[in-house]
């Protein structure tokens, strides 16, 4: 009797959060996987049905290529150095004693509670090669011509990553506090009281202890890395100099819109989708340990 | 490094590492934010000087120009519809949900799981515009125009694009409560509604906290999705307003009153952060204890 | 379980019916949907002229749409099947809105405009318009001699610099490229670079009067045509060439700044006495009206410099104003469209500062406007239009590798031969696509 009663119910809790996640999340996507197999301009009504050629075109197509290592770049970048600072400050701020731990807390929050629109427009007079803060500081230590933070191609890629960093690691150290702070204090003593030191106690205790919390983020990276990336190149570069600085969606966005290729763009974004399914499957597969229990 | 009484030298050398890199990681963001506050107080011709340089005074008129002339007012309004309907049905819509995936036991649960991690990897960015033509045919269908420029539309979009994050927070927050509770509930003859709004409702507080909050702010910075569907001026949302306001500032030059808009996006945001934030680190203490 | 559903769903739908408001427009034969883009001009001098249409068109009621993202929000509508009667947005903005219509064929073609008697007046739109501006790809996209655009406020593009510099200086106007460029290493010497741009996008008009210069009207309408072999000719090369040098005199930080966001950076260059000369169109001055400047700066304008004995050029902008082909009410469109040639509307315009193409309007203007209206009676030629239109190529875009790519020129991540082997491919390309 139990075992039925609890099926109905269960049912009745998924059902309507299941339906409203078909409709508005499913069917789209699945309407993305159709459209890339069309050439459309995006308003009149003749759709042709081509197959496959837009994939065909996408493999040939050197600045998809392009956008696609600018994402992988960033992807790799933003995450490593995100998920570092994010669990060194992390377990600082759960473990140490200090003053002023919940100032250090609420700040290091702030960023991800901004706007992109604001974030893009504050590393814009960051970036400012004249007289923008980063140039003026370094002025101070080296001469001749200014760096060009957003005009050199090589450097472009890192700018947009430090600002993504910069955004996400408050973000991230939450998540991270969260599982630390679930540690039961027990074991941090009894590990004390065997002579651990800082950085072991970090390394041996807390990493495997929050793996799991660990590696449900580094799906996270995946999707947001490609996500926030296009709407800061959006605001703070529009993807130049000259494609420099395009990612995966700025790119789709440009080919869907402004070059009149909707059935392309869409092809971009299934080849997107599937990307950051593998890469995040990938991970996930590689970074499988066997829980640690209490 | 050795675990002592008092304090080594090299303890004392770690600490001050760990102030210093605190520190600096505080100035550069709290920076930034003051500078496009102090940005927003300045006049039009400040704009071409130094962006470092402090305001020469307080031009509050930015303010008013971006809250009347900029209409960022009844942006304003339309946000706060917007967000507190959107959180409302995520929280009715979600809470059920994860609790019968990550708790019960029923056909086809690790399939709806599945499908639910799977939409993690849908992009807002790229299914508006599907989940806008979706829309236009129901209208038409319907020989109406209540699904575009619709606050509680928009806002039903927002919970359920939301909706596998949420399901994937509060399903791995909710995993990990003793059953204890729940089996004890049963025993007093408690029924599965009630066991789940008496009992673990209340266990998961801090994690529903953690969503609001998360969704709070994407919802109120989200900007994609409100542009598409939202075209009528009297529907906009504030980051749309914005975006409005940057498209000015390019045309005329209104660096102030773009300035003012973003503190007008921001600063809810901040003081609302900062009224949560105790609320949250609280929950989290107190479920890290009875986790 | 089912049905449950269902009833949460209908009842969801009927909430949210309450939350709609009310809409309801009617299909109306007397209502005139206008939406216009709002730019520097202000949207005044628009609604001033709905007020006079309607007032002399008893019975007709105008619904004014003026935004400064227009693509953003009849973008919108008219994907829902919500077309406005009369838009007017040029080609050449990001969002590209415009040339998608093109592409499209959804524009409602409009040659009978330039016949019809213009309301209250007893002249033909076409003989009010200066001749050319209809004759142009900007105005008869399929070159198929069908106009489907109406040309709008126009303004002289071509090089801003600041005049008094080189009164300071006692520097001489180059009147060729030979010497811009001894023009060029003097300025050096001072500490001065020759050049700078605001994006990679204002190249299109520098690039076009250019291309002009070098081989003369008929070679620039050929390359606007993406015929084959043309950019191998000894006039493209030139062209080219002549970029190519100009970006080594280009201020260097000019890269960091050639987006949408950070642009007036690079205006204010010149503002400063960093840079000598720029590309620009006559809206500059507007645009940076506050800005700071050097002591005694005047604006100065002149068309681009000749090769050797030839005919300086100056590309004339001038935005489009268009009918969808789903548009309600095209008659009433167009009767709309040819008063907008009026001596009234016309007037109404120029008060703004927004000039038609109209015989007669530039010998009434004033200051700045007068310097920049003039080159032409100066001796400028004018050149007008832009590429032609073509089916959208996926992945090609020629304003990207024409355009775009001088940044990396600029900066020397590309050289002068990957530019023109950019270029080369995107032509072919599109050559195929040719409407």
């Amino acid at each position: 009797m139990r075992q039925r009663g609890q099926k109905v119910f269960a049912a009745i809790c998924v059902a309507p959060a299941l339906i409203l996640f078909l409709l508005f999340v499913v069917y789209p996507a699945i309407n993305i996987f159709r459209m890339s197999l069309y050439r459309w301009g995006g308003y009149s009504a003749n759709q042709t049905f081509i197959g496959l050629e837009n994939f065909r075109i996408l493999f040939s197509d050197e600045r998809f290529y392009r956008s696609f290592q600018n994402t992988i770049l960033l992807i790799v970048v933003v995450t490593l150095v995100t998920i570092f600072l994010a669990l060194f400050f992390a377990s600082v701020l759960c473990r140490e004693r200090l003053r002023g731990k919940s100032f250090f807390r609420i700040v290091f929050y702030i960023p991800n509670i901004l706007s992109v629109v604001v974030i893009s427009a504050i590393f814009s007079a960051i970036y400012d090669a004249n007289n923008g803060i980063l140039n003026s500081i370094l002025g101070l230590f080296r001469e001749g011509s200014p760096i060009l933070w957003l005009g050199d191609r090589g450097l472009i890629i890192y700018s947009i990553a430090i600002a993504m960093i910069w955004q996400a690691v408050g973000y991230y150290m939450v998540m991270y506090m969260a599982g630390i702070s679930a540690i039961p204090e027990s074991i941090y003593e009894s590990a004390a009281l065997e002579g651990a030191g800082r950085m072991r106690t970090f390394f041996d205790l807390t990493i495997p202890l929050i793996w799991t919390n660990i590696r449900t983020t580094l799906t996270f990276f995946v999707i947001s890395s490609i996500n926030i990336s296009f709407l800061i190149v959006r605001a703070l570069t529009g993807g130049g100099p000259d494609g420099a600085s395009e990612v995966f969606l700025s790119y789709m966005y440009d080919q869907a819109y402004t070059n009149s290729s909707y059935g392309y763009g869409m092809a971009i974004g299934v080849t997107v989708f599937l990307f950051s399914f593998l890469l995040s499957g990938l991970i996930n597969g590689v970074t499988k340990r066997d829980p640690v229990y209490l | 490094m050795e675990a002592v009484q008092k304090p080594s030298l090299g303890e004392r050398l770690a600490r001050s590492l760990i102030w210093l890199a605190l520190a600096a990681l505080a100035v550069s963001i709290l920076l930034p934010v003051i500078w496009v506050i102090m940005a927003s107080l300045k006049e039009k011709s400040e704009f071409y000087g130094n962006p470092w340089a402090l305001p020469q005074g307080l031009y509050l008129q930015n303010f008013v120009d971006a809250w009347e002339k900029a209409r960022m007012g009844s942006y304003f309004l339309n946000s706060v519809i917007v967000t507190a309907l959107g959180l409302v049905f995520l929280l009715v819509l979600s809470l059920p949900a994860a609790y019968a995936l990550s708790r019960c036991r029923f056909p086809f649960r690790k399939g709806i799981n599945t499908l639910f991690m799977g939409g993690l990897f849908v992009n807002v960015s790229y299914i508006v515009v599907p989940i806008f033509l979706m829309l236009v045919d129901a209208n038409q269908l319907f020989g109406v125009s209540f699904f575009i420029n619709n606050k509680l539309i928009l806002a039903l979009v927002y919970a359920s694009t939301a909706l596998p994050f949420t399901i994937y927070l509060l399903s791995s927050y909710l995993v990990t409560l003793p059953y204890a509770y729940e089996e004890a509930a049963y025993v007093d003859g408690s029924g599965y509604f009630r066991t789940l709004v008496s009992i673990i409702i209340p266990m998961a507080r801090p994690s529903i906290l953690t969503v609001l909050l998360f969704n709070f702010l994407s919802f109120w910075n989200e900007y994609i999705i409100a542009i598409t569907l939202m075209s009528r001026d009297a529907e906009k949302t504030l980051p749309v307003g914005l975006m409005n306001l940057m498209k000015a500032q390019n045309a005329a030059a209104e660096y102030g009153r773009m300035y003012a808009g973003l503190v007008i996006v921001m600063l809810p945001t901040l003081i609302l952060y900062m009224l949560v934030q105790k609320k949250l680190t609280q929950g989290m203490t107190i479920g890290g204890i009875k986790g | 379980m089912g049905k449950k559903i269902t009833t949460v769903i209908l009842a969801l739908g009927i909430l949210a019916g309450l939350f709609a408001g009310c809409t309801g427009n009617g299909e109306d034969k007397n209502t005139l949907k206008v939406a216009v883009l709002e730019s520097a001009y202000g949207s005044e001098m628009w609604e001033k002229i709905v007020d006079e249409f309607e007032k002399d068109h008893e019975g007709v009621t105008v619904e004014l749409v003026a935004e400064k993202n227009l693509e953003d929000v009849i973008g919108a509508q008219m994907k829902s099947g919500d077309y406005p009667d009369v838009v007017h947005l040029a080609t050449g903005r990001e969002a590209g809105l415009t040339e998608t219509m093109i592409r499209d064929n959804m524009l409602t073609e409009m040659t009978d405009v330039l016949e019809m008697t213009v309301p209250g007046e007893s002249v033909r739109v076409k003989d009010k318009l200066i001749p050319g501006f209809t004759d142009t790809l900007a105005t008869n996209p399929y070159s198929d001699g069908k106009t489907y655009f109406a040309p709008m406020f126009y303004g002289p593009c071509g090089l801003f610099y600041n005049r008094q510099l080189f009164i300071d200086n006692n520097w001489e106007l180059p009147e060729t490229w030979e010497d811009m460029f001894i023009l060029g290493d003097k300025a050096k010497e001072k500490g001065i670079y020759l050049f700078t741009y605001p994006t990679t996008g204002y190249f299109d008009a520098f690039f076009y009067a250019l291309l002009a210069s070098a081989g003369g009207t008929d070679f620039y309408n050929r390359a606007m045509r993406y015929e084959e072999g043309i950019w191998d000719t000894q006039q493209a090369k030139m062209a080219f060439d002549t970029v190519n040098q100009l970006a080594k005199y280009t201020e260097p930080t000019t890269v960091s700044n050639a987006n949408n966001d950070n642009f007036l950076k690079n205006q204010q260059l010149v503002l400063d006495n960093k840079a000598l000369f720029m590309p620009n169109g006559t809206w500059v001055v507007g645009e940076m009206a506050d800005a700071p400047r050097a002591e005694g700066f005047e604006w100065g304008f002149m068309p681009l410099p000749a090769f050797n004995n030839g005919d300086r050029y100056s590309f004339t902008f001038f935005e489009q104003l268009w009918i969808p082909k789903e548009a309600k009410n095209p008659e009433l469109a167009k009767e709309f469209v040819a008063y907008l040639y009026s001596d009234e509307a016309v007037g109404i315009f120029a008060e703004a500062g927004a000039i038609q193409p109209v015989k007669g309007v530039s010998a009434d203007l004033k200051g700045d406007s007068k310097l920049f209206y003039s080159i032409y009676d100066n001796g400028a030629k004018a050149v007008m239009g832009g590429f032609a239109a073509t089916e959208p190529v996926e992945g090609v875009s020629i304003a990207d590798s024409l355009f775009g790519t001088i940044d990396s020129l600029v900066s020397g991540n590309k050289t002068l031969e990957d530019w023109m082997n950019a270029v080369k491919a995107a032509s072919d390309r599109l050559r195929e696509a040719l409407k």
